[in-house]
């Protein structure tokens, strides 16, 4: 299989994370769509490393998955705050931040 | 050359201590003796100077803006025959003027009189550099000097809101005729590369100088007709009687206006490659003294008279230097500096005697001040021209000169105020010094200080025409018809001003009544200051109301649609963010379809 | 038909499958489950691409640590709530149009691209070149990312806590 065919799977799970984002209601529904779409940005990360004979990509796709980590923490924490304080976690009705 | 420079440092110093030095100017009196004290060197300087005779003109020359091929601009000093000749007559008039000051002014409060006497020393400065200039560039900055001098004596008594708008309208009107002085010295400088007298003279001798000059000559010529109060740049010289009557008696006689027709008699060898200018010179000039003489005839106010005969006679300057006899104009500027100061000063004592300028308020006042009688009549015969007083001869010098230019009518022009000047002249000695008595109070002669220069200034001038009818001058080529009509003329002038106002033949309300017209334009100046006005209220408050309107209807509208139109964006703007996250991502996703987008077309 | 073609394909389809079940399920808790598949099925793909070091540490930390954390915050907000959170979608036909286009976006940018088809031979152990990697080239930036998993665990801790 040629470099193509992994890009454009990873095209396809990043196309479905992006749906997934614009349309749940709900914030843990839309951090599993970011979720995906690291997933799919990973999944370049590696294949290009792997086709170009360079190990720099892996490390990046390291990093990446350590930084995602930390960011679905750090993000359902805040879902939690929200929730205690709001009862609910639908992204509609969090506009706050309105201008 | 040290004399020279003595001459023009010594006003200056005394400038320098009562500016920089404030305890000495509000001492009042120590400022004027200071200043008293250094224009008497300088006029003893410029007398030493001008017994030795002077063959080729002495030039003196520093280096003051260097430039690539040799010095641009330099500075230093022109002395000629002329010079000499002025720069006495300049310290004369500054020394007596600022000597009979100390009388006339000696109410004033020190700090005002210690004012006077720095503006005094800075004009006599000023009006020396000017005499001394070897060229264009210097001269014009005397030149502005001399403006600014005289903006600030005239309106000395600046709570006086007449004196402070005479002294604002002298400025703006001499500096009509500067701007085009100005422009006319850069045009000058392009066409022939130098600022230098010596230099244009030296082109203009070896027929050297650049054809189309006509229109440069006669923007520099504006620059006279501006300080030298030429028609239709008169208006201010009337007005400036406003100033204190010493005054006037120095812009008239020694500074201010001389400065014009000097300039034009320095630079004549330049003008007398421009025929064309000369012939409007020559034009203005005539109908300049024929209109202001006229005017001069309605006057009741001692010093406006005496300012209109000024006008007049610059006119007649300008004429004979227009007819191409530069000499005879500056031979006229020398005597007419003698007597129009003894006038103001005579006319200044009369006034302080009595205490108003109006002639009507005076009258038999040959009796109570018969020093100031004799000594004024000495100068009015003179400025009548009537023999052997100084004007007569250089009065036929100008007649003469304009006749022999073949100019027929500026010279039925200069005759016929010859007649007028005569006339009006005689009409202000006959009503303040004879006739009825109907001065108040008691009036008393001039104290010593302000009657010693009166007498001086009065011995020169008989002196000077006795000499000259003596020796002969070098102007004066007596011609017998001329010397008759001269005389003939003085002599109507003043029979008529006798038997209208002294014998009462003929009243002068009907004179008046058969000269109509011309006494109902001459009593409203012809209309000229209306002119003037109207042109200010018209045209400057027309262009005033029209900036305002554009300030507030299109600088300011543009501001308001500007922050309308950034209030109004910033409104739309902030809907876009409505808070919502998705709908960012959606922004976000929308921005990456439109760089896809963009890589496809520019690849 | 080689084993890694084969192998592909099959990971693709569980992949594919995966994602669109996490983004189209009703039920959350589903839609995590599901979301745990696709991560194994990336990690897989790893795998095919001779990360094995990247693929345990898929396992470990994503579909072991991440899943686990999801499980739990919608474990805790349910219990908040009292009720099994329904997860409705909301403007899908939006969705679905902007996300096909970036996707055709991709397709033809990726279509225009000259791509290596072979991948070249491997130069030593994979892991062995990773963890070299790690400890000289990229030794600040790994550093620097223990400061950052620190700080967000504070901050997790700091956002999560009771207020009493």
């Amino acid at each position: 299989m040629g470099l193509q065919a992994y890009l454009l799977l990873a095209a396809a799970v990043f196309a479905i994370g992006l749906f997934g984002v614009l349309t749940r209601r709900n914030a843990v529904g839309i951090l599993l769509g970011i979720e995906l779409m690291l997933n799919a940005v990973n999944i370049n990360l590696v294949a290009f490393s792997r086709f170009n004979g360079d190990l720099a990509g892996m490390v990046f796709a390291l990093f990446t998955i350590a930084i995602t980590v930390a960011e679905v923490a750090v993000g359902l924490a805040i879902v939690i705050v929200i929730f205690r304080v709001r009862k609910t976690v639908e992204a509609d009705r969090l506009d706050l931040l309105k201008g | 050359m040290t004399l020279a420079l003595t001459a023009l440092a010594l006003p200056f110093l005394a400038f320098v201590l009562q500016a920089l030095v404030p305890p000495l100017r509000r001492s009042g009196r120590g400022a004027a003796a200071v200043s008293i004290v250094c224009v008497g060197g300088s006029l003893a300087a410029a007398a030493r100077l001008w017994l030795a005779p002077l063959g080729a003109p002495l030039v003196r020359r520093w280096e003051w803006i260097p430039a690539d091929g040799g010095p641009l601009v330099t500075v230093g000093i022109y002395l000629d025959p002329t010079a000499q000749a002025m720069l006495v007559l300049v310290t004369l008039v500054a020394f007596l003027v600022q000597l009979y000051s100390l009388s006339y002014l000696r109410e004033e409060p020190a700090p005002a009189l210690g004012r006077y006497y720095t503006y005094q020393s800075l004009f006599a400065f000023s009006m020396l550099g000017l005499v001394l200039a070897p060229n264009f560039v210097e001269m014009f900055i005397f030149w502005e000097l001399v403006g600014l001098c005289s903006y600030l004596l005239i309106g000395f008594w600046y709570e006086r809101p007449a004196a402070a708008r005479a002294a604002v309208k002298a400025f703006w009107t001499t500096r009509l005729g500067d701007v085009g002085f100005v422009i006319g010295i850069v045009l000058l400088w392009r066409a022939t590369g130098t600022f230098d007298f010596e230099a244009l003279f030296g082109l203009a001798e070896a027929g050297r100088l650049p054809a189309g000059l006509a229109l440069t000559m006669f923007l520099i010529y504006l620059g006279a007709v501006g300080k030298s109060a030429q028609f239709p740049l008169h208006v201010w010289l009337p007005d400036a009687m406003e100033g204190p009557t010493p005054v006037s008696a120095l812009i008239h006689a020694a500074t201010m206006v001389a400065a014009g027709v000097f300039m034009v008699t320095r630079a004549f060898p330049l003008f007398a490659v421009v025929p064309e200018v000369l012939t409007i010179m020559a034009w203005v000039g005539a109908f300049t003294a024929l209109l202001a003489a006229t005017m001069a005839c309605v006057e009741n106010d001692i010093k406006r008279v005496l300012a209109y005969s000024t006008v007049s006679q610059l006119g007649y300057m300008m004429a004979a230097a227009g007819a191409a006899a530069p000499s005879a104009a500056f031979f006229h500027l020398l005597t007419h500096g003698v007597f129009k100061a003894l006038l103001f000063l005579a006319a200044g004592a009369a006034i302080h005697a009595v205490g108003s300028s109006d002639i009507r308020q005076m009258g038999r006042l040959f009796g109570a001040l018969p020093q100031t009688g004799i000594v004024f009549l000495i100068g009015t015969l003179a400025l009548s021209g009537v023999w052997p007083f100084a004007g007569f001869f250089s009065k036929e010098a100008v007649l003469s000169a304009v006749w022999d230019g073949h100019l027929v009518g500026p010279f039925l022009m200069l005759a016929l105020t010859a007649l007028l000047t005569a006339a009006y002249m005689f009409r202000v000695v006959f009503v303040a010094f004879f006739g009825a008595d109907r001065a108040g109070g008691h009036p008393h002669d001039a104290p010593p200080l302000m009657a010693i220069p009166l007498w001086v200034l009065g011995f020169l001038t008989v002196a000077i025409g006795v000499r000259v009818a003596v020796a002969g001058g070098e102007t004066h080529h007596p011609r017998g018809w001329l010397t008759a009509l001269s005389l003939g003329l003085a002599g109507a002038g003043i029979a008529v001003a006798f038997v209208t106002y002294q014998w009462r033949v003929i009243s002068p309300a009907a004179l008046a009544r058969a000269l109509r017209p011309f006494d109902w334009m001459a009593r409203r100046r012809y209309g000229i200051d209306g002119a003037y006005a109207g042109i200010y209220r018209g045209i400057i408050l027309g262009f005033a109301w029209l900036i305002g309107w554009i300030d507030r209807y299109v600088v300011d509208g543009l501001l308001n649609a500007l922050s309308a139109g950034t209030l109004s964006a910033g409104d739309l703007l902030r809907r876009i963010q409505n808070g919502r996250a998705q709908d960012y991502v959606y922004g976000v996703a929308c921005g990456l379809l439109a760089l896809l987008v963009a890589s496809q077309i520019w690849r | 038909m080689t084993l890694e073609t084969a192998g592909f394909w099959g990971l693709a389809a569980v992949l594919l499958a995966g994602s669109l079940a996490v983004v189209l399920t009703k039920n959350l808790f589903h839609s995590v489950l599901y979301l745990a598949g696709a991560l194994v099925a990336t990690g897989g793909v790893f795998l095919l691409l001779d990360a094995a070091f990247l693929f345990g540490i898929q396992l470990l930390l994503y579909a072991g640590g991440v899943v686990t954390i999801v499980v739990f915050a919608i474990m805790l907000t349910e219990r908040l709530v009292g009720e099994r959170i329904r997860q409705t979608s909301r403007r899908l036909a939006n969705g679905a149009i902007v996300s096909a286009a970036v996707f055709v976006g991709i397709l033809m940018a990726v279509g225009q691209a000259r791509l290596p088809t072979e991948r070249p031979p491997l130069a030593g152990d994979v892991t062995r070149g990773l963890g070299e990697a790690l400890l000289t080239r990229s030794v600040l930036s790994f550093e620097l990312l223990a400061v950052l998993l620190v700080a967000a665990l504070l901050g997790a801790l700091y956002f999560a806590r009771n207020d009493d």
